[in-house]
């Protein structure tokens, strides 16, 4: 056996540890996932002015602040009693704004954060088994994925193109929400009651020419198909099977055309996506299409067949077709993203918040465990000395908790939000893995379940740009502070990685007495329960081969790809997932039972 | 304003660089004296180490928004070499039976000690520093040891360090009032909150170079601009009092005698005395809780994004996140300054200022008055 430690996971937000146990067959045995940070942060809440919560949870993360703006700004309009009157236009602005970042922060994780390991030298020499094909298909990489500050051999590696590109695209994403919301990151629009802002027709003029560059951006880098034809025969196919089978034809015209050449330029059709789906995963390049290799990311990251690993989604955006207002205790149950827990063996079943706990065994905090957010009581640990991250899962490692829902550990996601949408490409990419003995969940499928939320997204976005946003309605409704004198507020969302949830609390002077967050990356990136089941990253580390293409080239446990690509594929955002559960013992009046639902 | 009378780059002097800086944005600077630039750079590369604490990546987030140039071109530019910067890197910190493995093409901390061994490089910190518990650091660590001791060393051997953002200047949310701030301790680079002798260097008694670019984020242009400006040598790193006010942000873009409210876009209605008492309109702010008053920044005249828009100009009153005690002093941020604690807030200094001297007194008695002759529906014409 053998102690492989990636410490830092780096192109992540924060600082995440991964340790793990490697057999002499270079397979993944054992992993515990440890977020290295504590802030305190529902400490800082408390005692405060509730309207306040919506700036200072974005703080948070400032990749994904207008998530907790939004999650804040629902449990505030709750905790104020307004939420029925939020008027239309104001929840468009802030699907807008949310759809928005939802992009930036995709194509951000695809481009600048993950695609990176894709260029990993242990693929150059994979690569070059198979030949010129494969030396061109190397060169392709490099050329459009090398990120900043690269270098090999000891030769500096200019920065990819589609790298370089992407990064122009979120910055221009990021001044589109700077347009009706001031700024970002930590945009000050969405506020309680509604937002800021009233966007005029030059805005709207300006927003949906950003919506047109998305798209080219897309159409010119992303997919080697108009992204309308693409999406017409992914997302809007007649089943799950023709949704793959489009995918699948697809490429086979590609490689027919380009083996001969072995040109993979963009020009001869290939898109990123087309070039990952066919040279990224063994199932569609080997199996279905013939090829010589792949880069075997399906074979990265996927559960155990005896895993319990749930998928979860709280829902997202508001559901604008039927006016002002929205109810924050039935949120995601209309509209486009809807909530849903489903089961490791795909059963959906109705989501109900009340399911959500949180345990401390593995984690650095004492006090009671397996508690609702609402209830938690939470300490931190105190003693240095039992702040360490070198021992086994028999010990405390980590500043994250462990969710459950249902005592189950649940991916949440890109992943769990397509399968919960029943996403035809997803649904049909998942269909043929688990017919193959692949698991559902892998590196590949979490990454086109992202791709594709981003297009669809895209989608979506121009109709509540072009449609359903109107400069003469109403954007925001007043509320005075007395309205949330001893009050609760339950805010139910989805930030890029997953879902995201915040419970207030207030007392008779109307400030905070209890604030909780449950983030996505707590449930993704959770440790050990008190039944010693791992969390879902931990879960997709065991099984995985540690190094690129399944050990092909041999075991190399100091470039361990196999680790980045699965635990990556998530996405962690670790500033989200570590923070505290407030102190509620001290103030009896908060011993209520939180009886929404 | 500053109008640009002298754009010969060699010959400019450092006053007159810093005008230039300030008045014509990033973008604008590094294109018009693109050429220049290259000439001076020709020479050597600058070695830049960004190091992450207690933190949300928004500062490193705001950086890859810069406009024209994007970071990548500014790079370019600057003939910068970003050695390590975790969000971005290829590596990773790998360590294969406790033992840091492979070579620093593929190891993260490799890299690092290796950089910070080399020397010569300038220090970006994003983020505070733990020193708790207990002054052990414990509740920030990576790549198998504490922030504190990533800190210590990486500042040692720098040639200066600019603190990014809130977190990294003043503490930020990290340091803000709450009943654990004493256990978890966090600082500032130089500072914590307002005090000086809480910095984390003074802590560990290293002595160096430092410059604050506050905001929470950071703007882009203030970090390059001023990267630009110490790299070209337009900034002396032995006279930064010069250029610096007391919290060592650069007065070019923190003036110490002009407020955001100065050049606020919805200026003109608070001179007429029409305030909005309700969100989403389109006059002043300052019923709502309006900081910009109390907020040295010039945050109006650069605008946000690519200069599409700022805090107020977008409905929301400013909470002055560039002040240090952010996020106390500008708390709450809806409830106007005139009722609420601001002037007995944490940054005495600032309401000193307010009491006593300068733009910024005129600016919030006016206001005050304002408000109150408006009320009796007479008119002031003062200022």
């Amino acid at each position: 056996m053998t102690r492989v430690v990636v410490d830092p996971l780096t192109r992540i937000e924060g600082h995440l540890r991964l340790s793990t146990e490697v057999n002499e067959n270079g397979v993944i045995t054992d992993a515990q996932s440890s977020g290295m940070l504590f802030r305190g942060f529902e400490r800082i809440l408390v005692n405060r002015d509730p309207r306040d919560a919506a700036r200072i949870t974005q703080r948070v993360c400032g990749v994904c602040p207008t998530s907790h703006a939004m999650a804040s700004g629902n449990a505030l309009d709750d905790l104020f009693g307004i939420a029925d009157q939020i008027p239309k236009d104001a929840l468009v602005a802030r699907n807008i704004i949310q759809g928005l970042n939802m992009i930036a922060s995709h194509a951000t994780h695809i481009y600048v954060l993950w695609l990176p390991d894709i260029v990993n030298p242990a693929y150059r020499d994979v690569l070059a088994t198979i030949g010129e094909t494969g030396n061109a298909l190397w060169k392709e990489l490099l050329y459009r994925f090398a990120p900043i500050s690269y270098r090999i051999d000891g030769v500096s590696i200019p920065p990819g193109k589609a790298y370089v590109n992407a990064i122009k695209e979120k910055k221009r994403l990021q001044e589109a929400i700077a347009i009706i919301a001031g700024k970002m990151p930590h945009q000050m629009s969405s506020i309680l009651g509604g937002v800021t802002y009233r966007p005029n027709v030059a805005d709207i003029g300006k927003l949906a020419s950003y919506y047109y560059e998305v798209m080219d951006f897309v159409d010119s880098s992303t997919l080697g198909v108009d992204h309308g034809t693409w999406l017409h025969n992914t997302f809007q196919a007649s089943s799950p099977q023709n949704a793959v089978k489009f995918v699948v034809e697809h490429l086979q015209e590609l490689v027919d055309k380009s083996l001969l050449s072995n040109d993979f330029s963009h020009s001869a059709g290939w898109g990123d996506v087309e070039l990952l789906a066919a040279f990224g995963c063994e199932l569609i390049g080997e199996t279905l299409l013939g090829l010589p290799a792949s880069l075997k990311l399906d074979r990265t990251g996927g559960y155990d067949s005896n895993s319990s690993v749930g998928f979860l989604t709280y829902g997202v955006y508001y559901d604008v077709e039927n006016g002002d207002g929205y109810d924050p205790l039935e949120f995601g149950k209309t509209g486009f993203q809807k909530a849903a827990f489903i089961t490791n063996s795909l059963e959906h079943q109705k989501f109900d918040h009340r399911n959500v706990t949180e345990e401390i065994s593995h984690s650095f905090y004492t006090g009671e465990d397996n508690l609702h957010p609402f209830d938690g009581v939470t300490e931190p640990v105190i003693d240095a000395d039992e702040i360490n991250y070198s021992g086994n899962d028999q010990s405390k490692y980590s500043w994250m908790k462990a969710p459950r829902y249902k005592g189950v550990p649940c991916e949440v996601g890109p992943l769990a939000r397509m399968i919960a949408m029943e996403e035809p490409l997803t649904m049909g990419l998942i269909k043929s893995f688990t017919d193959n003995g692949y698991s559902a969940a892998n590196t590949f499928t979490r990454m086109v379940a992202r791709v594709q939320e981003m297009l669809i997204i895209s989608e979506q976005l121009r109709k509540w740009i072009t449609s359903d946003l109107d400069p003469n309605g109403r954007f925001s409704v007043p509320a005075d502070l007395n309205m949330a004198k001893d009050s609760q507020g339950i805010g139910l969302w989805e930030a890029p990685r997953g879902a995201l949830g915040h419970w207030v609390k207030t007392g008779s002077d109307s400030k905070i007495t209890n604030y909780q967050m449950v983030v996505p990356t707590t449930w993704n990136s959770s440790p050990r329960d008190k039944n010693g089941i791992p969390g879902p990253i931990e879960q997709a580390l065991i099984g995985t081969k540690v190094s690129a293409v399944e050990n092909l080239l041999g075991i190399d446990n100091s470039n361990p790809t196999g680790i980045y690509h699965a635990a990556r594929s998530y996405d962690p955002c670790i500033a989200c997932a570590v923070h505290t559960i407030d102190l509620t013992k001290e103030n009896g009046r908060n011993k209520r039972v939180f009886d929404i639902v | 304003m500053t109008t640009i009378e002298n754009t010969d780059f060699f010959s400019m002097d450092r006053r007159t660089f810093l005008k230039v800086v300030g008045a014509i944005g990033a973008s604008a600077f590094l294109g018009v004296h693109h050429t220049d630039i290259t000439k001076a750079l020709e020479i050597s590369k600058t070695k830049i180490i960004w190091i992450h604490g207690a933190e949300c990546t928004g500062c490193s987030e705001s950086l890859l928004d810069a406009g024209n140039p994007d970071i990548v071109q500014a790079i370019q530019k600057l003939n910068v070499d970003v050695v390590y910067h975790e969000t971005l890197l290829a590596q990773q910190g790998i360590f294969v039976d406790g033992k840091p493995a492979g070579t620093s093409e593929l190891n993260s901390e490799i890299l690092l000690d290796e950089a910070i061994e080399e020397g010569d490089y300038i220090l970006v910190v994003e983020g505070a520093v733990a020193n708790g518990p207990n002054g052990t650091g414990k509740y920030c660590m990576y790549g198998e040891r504490t922030f504190k001791e990533i800190f210590k060393k990486a500042a040692s051997n720098a040639t200066f360090i600019m603190a990014v953002g809130m977190c990294a200047t003043y503490g930020g949310i990290n340091a803000a009032d709450s009943e654990i701030v004493d256990m978890t301790d966090f600082r500032g680079v130089a500072f914590q909150r307002v005090d000086p002798s809480k910095g984390m260097l003074t802590e560990l008694g290293i002595e160096k170079p430092v410059i604050n670019i506050a905001g929470c984020p950071a703007h882009p242009d203030w970090i390059l601009l001023t990267l630009a400006a110490v790299i070209l040598g337009k900034i002396q790193l032995n006279d930064l009092d010069s250029i610096l006010d007391k919290y060592k942000r650069p007065l070019v873009f923190f003036p110490e005698d002009i407020t955001l409210h100065e050049n606020c876009p919805r200026r003109g209605y608070y001179d007429k005395g029409i305030f909005d008492t309700e969100f989403s309109g389109d006059a002043c702010l300052w019923k709502l809780g309006c900081k910009g008053p109390y907020t040295h920044s010039d945050c109006a005249l650069r605008r946000w994004n690519g200069s599409v828009n700022m805090c107020t100009q977008a409905g929301s009153p400013c909470i002055s996140c560039c002040e240090p005690g952010f996020f106390d002093n500008g708390a709450p941020f809806y409830q106007e300054a005139e009722d609420k604690t601001i002037l007995s807030g944490l940054n005495m200094d600032n309401a000193a200022k307010i009491g006593i001297g300068a733009a910024a007194v005129g600016v919030a008695a006016h206001a005050a008055r304002r408000i109150l002759f408006d009320n009796n529906n007479e008119k002031e014409e003062e200022k």
